[in-house]
């Protein structure tokens, strides 16, 4: 099965917007991913994924309501396409898989 | 409600031009929305910093480029070209890199001529930009005018810089377009401060208006501004006296005694005078005029005080003029109020001069120094035309060896404005080196260049105004320099170019030869300028000045004065001492004039200005000065109503038989006695004017010692063991008249010298790109000289083939050059008033030499052309 090949960072990018529902654009998702991941990445870097990602064809895209707080510009807001969700679950599917496949001894153990 | 914090304008400008239109809003939006929040949770500055560096972030990753879908979407825009493709412009980068490299001789030249140029134009332009800064930087300086009188009638009229003392005040009262004013009187009537048993002697004082501080910005930075001098015994210093005598203690409230007698208290401090004020390092103390009127007035019998003395010009005035007031109009006002109280000045006018004209402008308005900042910035801009000729010669001309490039960027799709930007890229970068060098060269020559030029400029890199000049001067360098050949490079049609079939265009090459003839046209200009200048101090230095000045010192006697038989006989039983003798003034520049003169014969309202000078029974002997008519002074009782006169006296007088007529000075009557042979008693940029000797033994308190020249080390050590005996407390000062006559002339000394300097650099750049432009012309002619080698041909001959076009060059040059110079030339002179014929051959010389220096330069390459084994030079195919 040929499937899409995702980053990494790419992946939660793509997780991030499904986690934000209506409201994921370029702001609320560096926001949310500091939030989830503790990562603090910037604008650039989650646009710069944002567009690989719709070009990919797995997040679609339309412009939103003009605000004041960005200046009066209007937001893009992203929301997961079929292909995008189908890619996330095979992502899924394969770790699980993975996962499942460990034997008890096949990880050292690790203390919460 | 506040306007909400905007982001960095420049930043956002960046983003617009970086990245592709579509997404542009949004990411505006984004960082917006992004950078109100910083600001509110960490600060402006925070969110600012945080602004480009996102900003930065987009420009790199440029989100959007490899985005097929949205390049789809938009092929209508991307289509076009953009000029800034960051990628491109690293590309530029490295091939002009690798091009520097790679031509590392022509490299070299290109700096080498780049870097002196700009360095010595910069050095040259901040010399002018310092000149032109004097006295402006008072806040009112275009209101402040000096207050000068023209006195004297027909040849003997000349300008005062003084004016009498109530001028200022009735002024003052009487006109309202003067809002305030201010004089200054410089008098060292004490000459010996002392504080806490510490001497000090050559303390610069003077008498000044309280308004002085008000008036001019001589920042006070202790003390009352409204009431810098409470009373008659108070004093205002400048920073560094204050630290002479206090060190750092506080100097406010302190005491210090002059000639022991007088008890002055600090009342204030003033910031040192800067260097650009024509005050600078003439005075240490600063007193209140209303002291030096009361010493003055005191005495006085005949009624005469500060109110009503229009006799005594004595006063440096300043006037703080109503904004837009005709000061010809307020002239004429003053010269009324003059007249009105002292009717008998009918020759008397006033003028003003405008504060900022001060340094530059003589006292008339006429051109002082601003003739030389001229001819500096001329010299300058000379100097950096010829290192950008330079750099447009050989880069034009190598720029064949670059068509194959330009002609396969071309096909392979750039347009010829990035071409354009290419050449533009690498003009800059080499501009770039060359700046950074010529900073670091300019640093390195500024303590020789302070010598020369008698400045103390510094690179001082917090100076904005320093900046100014050298980024001025870099930007505009850079691009008279880039743009022709940049168009050059991008105009190649590549068919043609990659066919080989681009061997120069004739209109290249002209243009090419016409920058080598300006090149060498300004270099001959430099050369002859060199040598008419050297000439003509020469001359002044040569010139017999009608006395002689050979081996002798003088000084002022100060207390050894009431003692000058004494010490004139024991100075004359010193091995190496000829002679001794006295006057009131010096005769290397006897400054002191006065129009106060009578004779039989004088008009009414003509005045005559003369120099006056007391003169001691043997000083006419003494100085050699030939007596034409009539006698000598025998120190008889009668010499004090006798009068000598120099030529110009007599002949200005119009007195056609001088010897046994009247003559009056001030007040002083008698008769003429003797008429000597005019001598020059002062700089030979002016003539000679009228002098009149008279016998005054009582005030002659200048000494001169006539030595033997060998010997004259035991005669001034002699000299000092009797100064020592009567003025223990004073140091010793002499100075030989050659010294006192040489620094007459220091500022041309130093045009001069400054001029050889930078005539020098000029032909050097002028020469490096020669050079260049010979080593190139010899490699591209590699192979035909090998076949004329071949075929027969002898060195010589191909020397002369390769030197002919250049020397060609080098000749319309002179010819273009000689009448300009000449010219230029003929005006600098006209500022002596005794000065040198300009000469054919002194253009001549100019010439041979450029046109030798250029033979040199041209040979060195082209021998080594000629000398080459033709067979290696064939065999390269």
């Amino acid at each position: 099965m040929r499937r899409s090949y995702l980053g990494e960072f790419e992946e939660v990018v793509l997780l991030t917007v499904a986690v934000l529902g209506t409201g994921a654009y370029g702001v609320a998702i560096t926001d949310e991913l500091d939030r989830q991941t503790g990562r603090a990445v910037s604008i650039s870097a989650v646009h710069a994924a944002l567009h690989r990602l719709e070009e990919k064809g797995m997040l679609k895209s339309h412009l939103g309501e003009a605000t004041a707080e960005r200046g009066g510009r209007r937001k893009r807001l992203f929301s997961v396409t079929v292909l995008g969700s189908r890619t996330l679950h095979d992502i899924r599917a394969v770790r699980d898989q993975l996962w499942d496949s460990i034997s008890p001894q096949g990880l050292p153990a690790v203390s919460l | 409600m506040p306007t909400p914090p905007q982001p960095p304008r420049w930043a956002t400008r960046l983003l617009e031009m970086a990245c592709a239109s579509p997404l542009l809003e949004e990411m505006k939006g984004d960082l917006y929305e992004r950078f109100l929040r910083n600001a509110r949770l960490f600060g402006e500055p925070y969110a600012r910093r945080q602004y480009v560096r996102e900003v930065l972030g987009f420009v790199r990753r440029r989100p959007g480029r490899t985005s097929g879908v949205i390049r789809k979407q938009f092929t209508a825009e991307s289509s076009q070209v953009y000029l800034f493709q960051p990628a491109m412009i690293r590309n530029y980068f490295k091939t002009a890199w690798r091009n520097l490299l790679k031509n590392r001789f022509y490299s070299f030249i290109n700096m080498t001529g780049l870097t002196v140029g700009l360095a010595v134009g910069m050095l040259i332009l901040l010399w002018v930009q310092d000149e032109l800064s004097f006295d402006r930087f008072h806040a009112k300086a275009d209101q402040i005018y000096r207050l000068e009188n023209r006195v004297g009638t027909g040849s003997s009229q000349q300008i005062w810089r003084t004016t009498v003392a109530p001028i200022a005040e009735m002024g003052k009262r009487e006109l309202p377009e003067i809002k305030d004013a201010v004089r200054i009187t410089q008098s060292n009537i004490y000459s010996l401060y002392r504080y806490k048993g510490k001497t000090f002697t050559s303390e610069q004082s003077a008498f000044v208006d309280p308004t002085l501080f008000s008036i001019f910005d001589f920042g006070l930075i202790k003390g009352n501004p409204a009431n810098p001098f409470p009373n008659d015994q108070s004093v205002v210093l400048t920073e560094a006296t204050a630290r002479r005598y206090f060190g750092d203690a506080e100097p406010i409230g302190k005491v210090i005694t002059a000639d022991g007698k007088k008890r002055f208290t600090v009342t204030g401090v003033i910031r040192n005078f800067p260097k650009n004020t024509t005050f600078n390092g003439e005075l240490d103390l600063l007193l209140p005029i209303s002291l030096w009127f009361k010493t003055i007035y005191a005495e006085r019998k005949d009624g005469r005080n500060q109110d009503n003395d229009f006799h005594e010009f004595n006063y440096v005035t300043f006037l703080l003029l109503e904004p837009g007031v005709s000061t010809e109009a307020l002239a004429t006002k003053l010269r009324n109020i003059h007249l009105r109280n002292k009717a008998d000045d009918t020759d008397l006018t006033y003028l003003l001069q405008a504060l900022p004209d001060m340094h530059l402008y003589k006292s008339d308005g006429s051109d002082g120094g601003i003739e030389t900042v001229r001819m500096f910035t001329i010299i300058a801009l000379l100097i950096l035309v010829i290192a950008c000729i330079n750099y447009v010669n050989l880069s034009t001309a190598r720029s064949m060896l670059r068509s194959k490039e330009v002609s396969m960027r071309k096909i392979v799709g750039a347009a010829k404005g990035q071409l354009f930007l290419q050449f533009i890229i690498e003009t800059a970068l080499l501009f770039a080196l060359s700046a950074l060098l010529a900073i670091g060269l300019m640093s390195l020559l500024m303590p020789f260049y302070n010598e020369l030029s008698g400045k103390q400029l510094v690179i001082d890199l917090t100076d904005l105004r320093m900046w100014l000049v050298i980024g001025l001067t870099i930007t505009a360098t850079l691009l008279v320099s880039s743009i022709y050949p940049a168009l050059l490079l991008s105009s190649f049609e590549p068919l043609k170019a990659l066919k080989g079939k681009v061997s120069a265009r004739l209109s290249d090459a002209v243009f090419r030869k016409i920058l080598v003839v300006v090149q060498f046209a300004f270099t001959v200009m430099l050369i002859s300028g060199t040598l008419i200048i050297g000439n003509q101090l020469e001359y002044i230095r040569s010139k017999e000045l009608g006395y002689d000045k050979s081996h002798t010192f003088s000084l002022h006697m100060r207390s050894m004065s009431s003692h000058y038989e004494v010490v004139k006989a024991r100075l004359l039983s010193q091995p190496g001492v000829t002679d001794v003798t006295r006057s009131d003034a010096h005769i290397v520049s006897l400054n002191q004039q006065t129009g106060s003169s009578d004779w039989d014969g004088k008009k009414v309202g003509e005045t005559m200005m003369v120099s006056p000078m007391a003169i001691d029974k043997d000083f006419i002997p003494f100085f050699k000065i030939k007596l034409e008519q009539g006698e000598n002074f025998t120190g008889a009782v009668s010499d004090s109503t006798h009068f000598i006169l120099n030529e110009t006296a007599v002949k200005v007088a119009r007195l056609k038989e001088p010897i046994g007529k009247r003559f009056k000075l001030w007040n002083r009557e008698g008769t003429i006695i003797g008429v000597v042979k005019d001598f020059h008693f002062a700089s030979l940029k002016q003539k000679i004017e009228p002098a009149i000797f008279y016998y005054n033994p009582k005030n002659e308190d200048r000494i001169y010692v006539k030595t033997t020249g060998k010997e004259a080390a035991g005669a001034l050590a002699a000299t000092e063991r009797l100064w020592k005996q009567y003025n223990a407390d004073f140091p010793f000062n002499y100075a030989f008249l050659d010294e006192t006559f040489d620094d007459l002339y220091r500022t041309e000394q130093r045009t001069g010298t400054l001029f050889n300097v930078f005539a020098t650099i000029a032909i050097v750049i002028s020469c490096l790109g020669l050079f260049g432009l010979v080593a190139y012309t010899a490699q591209v002619r590699t192979r035909e000289i090998g076949v004329r080698k071949v075929l027969g041909a002898t060195v010589p001959g191909i020397i002369g083939l390769l030197a002919k076009d250049f020397v060609k060059l080098v000749l319309i040059a002179i010819v273009v050059a000689v009448p300009v110079a000449w010219y230029v030339m003929a005006q600098w002179l006209e500022g002596f008033a005794y000065r040198i014929d300009i000469h054919w051959w002194m253009f001549a010389t100019a010439g041979l030499l450029a046109l030798a220096i250029a033979l040199l330069t041209v040979s060195f390459q082209s021998i080594k052309a000629a000398l080459m084994n033709p067979v290696k030079s064939l065999r390269s195919e």
